[in-house]
């Protein structure tokens, strides 16, 4: 953040504008927060799904569950016009692609996990539901900072944060559902496939 | 597609709206369900002899111990200052800190409310990020934003810094050298704009009023580009610019800063056409010593707590460029840290500033209720932090669950 050092101009009514270096590169302003959690589970078609193959792409992660009825629901519609942009912008799949990792395992088989998909109109090419053994998707949960507890009503609670990971596998934001703008992800999207 | 037309039914009808929302904390923090049920207070050894702690108040109108402290958390070092704190996005973590040492607690209050416990301590975040006086903790997703009063060695410049829920450093974010000081942070997502405020470092609020030198307070305030926390503007404010509350409404561009060493409340607002973007502006005079801001979550009312003059103010902002004086109450001596709470019916407050310029020497927590005619202190809510065991406490930021 050294680059910040700003130079300033003086224009009057005691305010003063500031005028940053240049960063050193495109998508600088994401900051590094950190190696992206191992993941290693199930897609909706049963087949082994490790996060780390998908070195050189951009990946999009979510946590949700198929019978949530309060953000999921939201979160997996936004995302969904986020791939048509995508889809749109030519970079759906060869540089992007989305993972959704379920927080009730045992109800969320990978026969569940594809109608969800489905509903949402997911592309099953690039969008992967994973799905696992309870243990090991909790270890999944947990490494990523996230958390689920069972309320009186029998739904879940949980956190609803995106992540966005870079091809290097670094994550380099986390969005908030309620104020996730998509063309400011098609933008940190577009910085990072850059750099 | 039924699904899809379900999906966007749901996006409209789950994503909360702000009529209701907690105030004066990051937006980016769970809503709390209900009712409060528990008032948590960070707590300054009043002698420093004793450790530091937090105590939790049963503010449940139907518990049996309602408005007594049900628990004490000893922090596990004195002379720490502990002063402000905040919620991680999930409301599951406080993240507490000491002006004096640097030291911040992550308390797990999710576990159990009723008796929050020291998750991990932070001893290093002057090492990680070359500053002192962690003042402000921000929720970001998954993150927690600090504005630091002052550099490592606790003097200049301030700055801000970011840290995972879990306290790893994430990076250090610079301020303008036209504006050294730091306070306050608030960011408004709607706008991409976050605004800091001005106070004075370490070497200055540490000592005795006194001998505290009242050149060495700023009154800058920088906006900055949130996305890319890039400096855009540097504005001038009166003496001492405390608290940044941006309006509630995603579609306005301005907010209140209180400027402790000028008496009064200020206006920033934006203007796209403008340049500089912003303009600060004096919009009302109030008491003495403005130490606290807080707001309604409609909008409508701004309260200040006037340290000085023991009495706290209730502004009608209606229209924010001409202020109203709507009510006052004396709560108790030297009113500081108020807690509004998101149905905007109930507002805690506590007593103590820092052990440096407390002018009293008895503490309390009081609350007070907010109706269509102004504010009425409750008599019979009277939290008594002068006869602990461990003696009297200088109760400061409060949180509630």
């Amino acid at each position: 953040m050294k680059l910040l050092v700003s130079l300033a101009v003086l224009i009057g009514s005691g305010s003063i504008l500031c005028r940053g270096a240049e960063p050193s590169s495109r998508s600088s302003y994401l900051a590094d927060i950190g190696p992206a959690p191992e993941v290693k589970l199930i897609d909706a078609e049963g087949k082994p799904f490790d996060l780390a193959a998908r070195r050189g792409k951009v990946v999009l992660v979510s946590f949700i569950f198929t019978t949530c009825g309060g953000t999921c629901p939201a979160t997996t519609f936004r995302l969904g016009q986020v791939q048509r942009e995508l889809q749109k912008k030519g970079l759906w799949g060869r540089q992007v692609e989305f993972v959704s990792i379920s927080l009730d395992p045992t109800r969320d088989t990978p026969k569940i996990l594809t109608g969800y998909a489905r509903n949402y109109q997911a592309d099953p090419a690039h969008w992967y539901f994973l799905t696992g053994p309870a243990e090991q998707v909790a270890r999944v949960i947990a490494a990523w900072g996230m958390w689920v507890k069972p309320l009186e009503s029998g739904s879940l609670d949980h956190p609803s944060r995106i992540f966005l990971v870079d091809p290097s596998g670094h994550q380099r934001e986390i969005y908030s559902l309620e104020f996730l703008k998509i063309d400011q992800v098609l933008e940190d999207i577009r910085a990072l496939l850059e750099d | 597609m039924p699904g899809i037309r379900a999906a966007w039914l749901l996006t409209v009808l789950v994503l909360p709206g702000l009529a209701h929302a907690e105030t004066c904390m990051s937006p980016f923090v769970k809503r709390l369900e209900g009712q409060e049920k528990f008032l948590y207070v960070f707590c300054v050894d009043a002698d420093a002899k004793d450790n530091d702690s937090v105590a939790v108040i049963d503010v449940h109108p139907d518990s049996p111990s309602y408005g007594t402290i049900i628990h004490r958390l000893d922090l596990g070092s004195k002379g720490n200052e502990t002063h402000h704190w905040g919620y991680t996005d999930d409301r599951t973590r406080i993240w507490a800190g000491g002006l004096f040492s640097s030291r911040i607690w992550i308390i797990d209050v999710a576990t159990d409310p009723a008796r929050p416990k020291v998750e991990k301590i932070l001893d290093n975040i002057t090492e990680a990020s070359g500053l002192s006086g962690p003042h402000t903790y921000y929720a970001l997703p998954g993150r927690m934003l600090i504005s630091f009063l002052g550099a490592a060695e606790g003097g200049l410049p301030a700055g801000l810094a970011e840290f995972t829920n879990d306290g790893r450093f994430i990076r250090r974010i610079d301020q303008p050298k036209e504006a050294p000081y730091g306070y306050d942070v608030a960011v408004k997502p709607a706008l991409n704009r976050m605004v800091s405020s001005s106070f004075t470092p370490l070497r200055n609020y540490k000592k005795p009023l006194a001998q505290m030198d009242l050149k060495d307070f700023g009154s800058e305030m920088i906006v900055w580009d949130f996305k890319e926390r890039k400096p855009l503007q540097v504005g001038k404010a009166g003496g001492a610019p405390l608290e940044v509350r941006w309006s509630l409404k995603p579609e306005n561009d301005y907010g209140f800063t209180n400027c402790a060493l000028d008496n009064s409340i200020w206006l920033f607002r934006g203007s796209k056409d403008a340049s500089p973007p912003y303009t600060f502006k004096k919009v009302a005079d109030t008491g003495a010593l403005p130490a606290d801001l807080r707001q309604t979550s409609d909008d409508r009312y701004l309260f200040v707590s006037c340290f000085n003059d023991n009495v706290i103010q209730q502004w009608d902002v209606s229209d924010p460029d001409h202020p109203k004086l709507f009510s006052t109450v004396s709560p108790c001596v030297q009113p500081n840290m108020m807690h509004v709470t998101g149905d905007n019916k109930r507002m805690y407050v506590t007593n103590s500033l820092l052990s440096t310029l407390d002018h009293a020497g008895r503490f309390y927590v009081r609350l007070i209720h907010i109706g269509p005619d102004g504010m009425k202190v409750d008599p019979f809510f009277n939290i008594d932090l002068n006869a602990l065991p461990t003696g009297p406490a200088r109760g400061h930021d409060m949180l509630i669950n």
